[in-house]
């Protein structure tokens, strides 16, 4: 178990930057997600931390160890691949043991722990299977028993869920918070699906090409995003381009003004004057019967029935925003509707572009 | 860079294209190179000659032509069984399955020989049709050269086609006729389009064989000037050894073959559309008159390809006075002079061609990972390199070998080590293209995954990597030896006396007509490529066939 300190590190594949001078750290024992749309450089990221890509500048270290230069194979990780990377040609058993047989580790030690590794991910009742003779679910918690078996200093996950179903994906989802909280190992963990980061994390890492656009607990990503990228990457999001005609401080109240009339909001963090980005979530607009004084006037252009919720599409200012209402009939505006359209004032956000 | 220069693939890499470069690219410049030198006796160059006398002028057009009818001969019967053999179900379609094994099992030499056998001068069909007062043409020249060539290179064609209407996505032709275009137009305006650039580049390779072919050109060529025959007939004359002009024919050679290449690269590079590998076509039942008719033009192609397999047995058993066969008497004579009287082409075959296997799947296993997984700035001049053989004749390898390794450093010119190097080169791309199939099914993750939990790069490659290689490696060893026991055009050029190979044993037979002799060997040689490839198949499993 180790804390990772990552300083101005930069890595280039065939002459293009993919990571630009990125600095980070995450704490001893926690659950770390990179977190960014395809190509944004996360999984770089991750395979430069277990030492698969070589370092162009910066330094990488693991607690009190420098391994900027240190070869893969030295650096005492556990990593899990999307593809599961299982050996097709041993055992379920002999995959969880390879590592601890590249280690020296004692026969009769071996089968206890490889025991107990596989008891963890609930796959004791097979271990002399080959890895064809498994289902998706269950290759993927082998790969997670070899690589913890082996109890790294770090644990590396390169989209392991992003094979699965959506089922599956949660029961492993499951096993990984688990187990990651039982052994309490350093856990870096790349994803492009914004639920799962949400899910698991204890603080994530939003890419964007190449270096973190946001770095906090989830909370702070999904409720005080930073930019308009964050809020439209982390869950659903309303984003209005707006007009500042002061720069704004950190957590500072002001109004903007949106088709004309002024909506109270906040600024999550400082901001110049210019242009910037309204952003409401879906959930924190609520809606009345009618056009009423002191709301945006709207019309109900679409409705969509989700059981739990009902999602609008309401036209207010020559623009469509999203709107979902929850509790007790959520489903009572019709198409065509006139209705009265309120911005939750301290969950309304101006954040920069 | 500096992290490339630092892992231990770079250095392998360099070192395999350091020997690339001394045995394969030094050669084929010093050939090139001689081809340009005016050291001929009477001062004049050797393209200079090569434009004046009408001879060398006659044997390009003569390959050239040759290489046309063939290429198109072959490809009249290819297309056809291979579309037939992909839609249709009949009596006997098993049969047709084993025809890509002929042209492996059966080496070129033992081809011509069994039709010489058949339908030369001394042919068992000639003198029986003589008998009935039929009078066959000579089976010599411009009839033999097309009818034998045509027979053994049509299975590439087939093999081609057969691949490219098997993975052509049937829905499409159901597509087609969905929008109302009749089925035999929709396969036309369908099918065809996708199939062909297959077709075309199959064709194409058929060409670059009968241009660089060696055994069919020299046994039935008889006054049928050829490229390939007057190289190597250049390079033995006793009279005037002229370097400068083999070496002049054998640029011509090669400048023709890398042309047809070029334009088989253009073609395959044209016809890259996105083919989804869907569900090929069923294939439907025949029945009645038409099923008997595709049975029996189908059987007519089986029985000829199998011709030679059978006459070749027959005649390792059969009693005969010099050139004369006595067919329907029998003798293990033969049989009992090849393997306690002479048995030294045996014990040569077995031990260059199995040196040669063995360094053939050790450099093409570790070529292929160098190429597929580990790229280099040195991998694009490795693959180019490593593909250079499928442009070069056995003819002008040997020659570039010869001329090269004479003296100075390296010189092994007369001994066994030239022909295990000869044997070594041709069949390079074959290997390489054979154990780097797998590796592409083999994903890096897998590597990564032992490298992770601490185990170093060349262990894990050999740990994790290598066990999953190991039956495509067997299968590409397997096919390398058929291939290389039967391989005469190099081995042909650069071996001494003494060294003789059971192919340039069989060769030199053939040119004294002793055909019971050369058939003894023959017979012989092609238990040395079945016995393998049976065992393969069928004791340890291995799909040979699968990669080709």
């Amino acid at each position: 178990m180790a804390r990772i300190v990552i300083d101005r590190l930069s890595v280039a594949y065939s002459g293009m930057r993919v990571i630009d001078g990125l600095s980070l750290e995450i704490e001893e024992g926690s659950f770390f997600t990179l977190l960014g749309p395809s190509g944004c450089g996360k999984t770089t990221l991750l395979r430069t931390i277990a030492g698969f890509n070589p370092v162009q500048s910066g330094t990488l270290r693991f607690g009190d160890r420098d391994v900027t230069n240190l070869p893969a194979h030295q650096r005492d990780i556990g990593m899990v691949f999307q593809d599961y990377a299982l050996f097709p040609d041993k055992t379920v058993f002999d995959n969880v043991a390879y590592g601890l047989r590249a280690r020296r580790v004692d026969a009769a030690t071996i089968r206890r722990k490889v025991g107990e590794a596989l008891e963890r991910v609930g796959l004791s009742a097979f271990p002399e299977r080959h890895p064809v003779a498994l289902s998706g679910g269950q290759r993927q918690r082998v790969a997670l028993a070899r690589a913890l078996v082996i109890q790294p200093q770090v644990l590396l996950m390169d989209e392991p869920l992003s094979n699965l179903d959506a089922k599956l994906r949660v029961q492993v989802r499951e096993t990984i918070a688990d187990l990651q909280r039982e052994a309490g190992i350093t856990t870096v963990f790349v994803t492009h699906d914004q639920e799962e980061a949400l899910a698991l994390s204890d603080r994530i890492g939003l890419m964007r090409q190449g270096s973190l656009e946001q770095v906090g607990p989830p909370e702070d990503i999904y409720r005080r995003p930073v930019s308009a990228y964050v809020a439209d990457f982390v869950g659903a999001a309303n984003t209005v381009p707006v007009d500042l005609e002061a720069p704004l401080a950190a957590g500072m109240p002001t109004r903007v003004n949106l088709g004309g009339i002024p909506v109270a909001a906040l600024a999550p963090e400082a901001l110049g004057a210019g242009s910037a980005t309204l952003v409401a979530r879906p959930e924190d607009i609520a809606l009345i019967r009618g056009h009423a004084a002191g709301t945006l006037p709207g019309i109900v252009r679409r409705k969509q029935y989700l059981g739990g919720k009902t999602a609008y599409g309401i036209e207010v200012a020559q623009r469509q925003l999203a709107v979902d209402l929850h509790g007790e009939d959520h489903s009572g505006f019709a198409i065509g509707d006139p209705v009265g359209v309120v911005l939750d004032s301290a969950k309304t956000l101006v954040v920069r572009s | 860079m500096t992290a490339q220069v630092r892992s231990v693939w770079f250095w392998l890499a360099l070192a395999v294209l350091v020997i690339l470069i001394v045995t394969l690219l030094y050669p084929l410049i010093n050939v090139l190179a001689s081809s340009l030198s005016s050291a001929r006796a009477d001062g004049r160059s050797g393209w200079s000659v090569l434009l004046a006398e009408p001879k060398y002028l006659r044997a390009v057009a003569n390959t050239v032509t040759l290489g046309a009818i063939v290429t198109l001969a072959a490809t009249a019967i290819g297309v056809p069984l291979a579309y037939v053999a992909a839609r249709y179900d009949f009596p006997g379609k098993a049969l047709i399955a084993i025809l890509p094994l002929t042209t492996l099992v059966v080496p070129e030499v033992i081809a011509a020989q069994t039709w010489l056998m058949m339908l030369g001068n001394n042919g068992l069909l000639t003198r029986t049709l003589a008998g009935w007062g039929i009078g066959l043409p000579s089976f010599y020249g411009w009839p033999g050269l097309i009818t034998v060539m045509t027979f053994i290179y049509y299975t590439y064609v087939y093999i081609g086609t057969l691949a490219a209407i098997r993975g052509f996505d049937a829905q499409l032709e159901e597509a087609a006729r969905g929008l109302g275009t009749s089925p035999a137009v929709s396969r036309l305006k369908v099918m065809l389009p996708v199939v062909l650039p297959a077709i075309l580049a199959s064709a194409l390779l058929v060409f670059t064989l009968v241009v660089g072919n060696f055994a069919v050109a020299t046994i039935l060529g008889h006054k049928v000037e050829l490229l390939s025959v007057l190289t190597y007939q250049t390079f033995i004359s006793e009279v005037s050894t002229d370097p400068v002009m083999q070496s002049t024919l054998a640029s011509v050679s090669i400048g023709l073959v890398a042309l047809v290449l070029f334009l088989q690269r253009w073609v395959v590079s044209r016809g890259r559309y996105e083919i989804v590998l869907g569900r090929g076509a069923k294939p439907v039942a025949m029945r009645g008159l038409k099923s008997f008719g595709l049975a029996l033009a189908a059987a007519l192609v089986v029985i000829i390809s199998l011709l030679p397999l059978a006459t070749v047995v027959a005649g390792a058993f059969t009693v005969s006075r010099g050139p004369v066969m006595r067919w329907g008497e029998w003798t293990t004579a033969h049989l009992w002079r090849v393997f306690v009287n002479a048995p030294d082409p045996i014990i040569n075959t077995l031990l260059y061609a199995g040196t040669a296997t063995l360094i053939s799947v050790f450099f093409a296993t570790l070529v292929s990972y160098l190429i597929v997984k580990k790229r280099t700035i040195l991998t694009p001049a490795i693959d180019y390199l490593t593909a250079l053989p499928l442009a070069l004749s056995g003819t002008v390898i040997g020659i570039g070998l010869v001329m090269s390794f004479n003296s100075g450093w390296m010189a092994i010119t007369g001994t066994g080590a030239i022909i295990v190097l000869a044997y070594v080169i041709r069949r390079l791309p074959f290997g390489i293209r054979n154990a780097s199939s797998t590796l592409y099914n083999i994903p890096n993750s897998i590597e990564e995954a032992s490298i992770s939990l601490g185990v170093p790069p060349l262990r894990s490659f050999a740990k994790v990597v290598l066990p999953l290689m190991i039956p495509s490696v067997a299968a590409a060893g397997v096919l390398v030896w058929t291939t290389t026991v039967a391989e005469l055009s190099a081995s042909v050029v650069v071996y001494s006396g003494g060294r003789e190979t059971m192919p340039i044993q069989i060769f030199r037979l053939i040119d004294s007509g002793l055909m019971a002799q050369a058939s003894a060997y023959g017979f012989v040689l092609v238990l040395m490529i079945v016995i393998p490839i049976l065992l393969a198949t069928t004791v340890f499993r291995l799909d040979i066939f699968g990669s080709r």
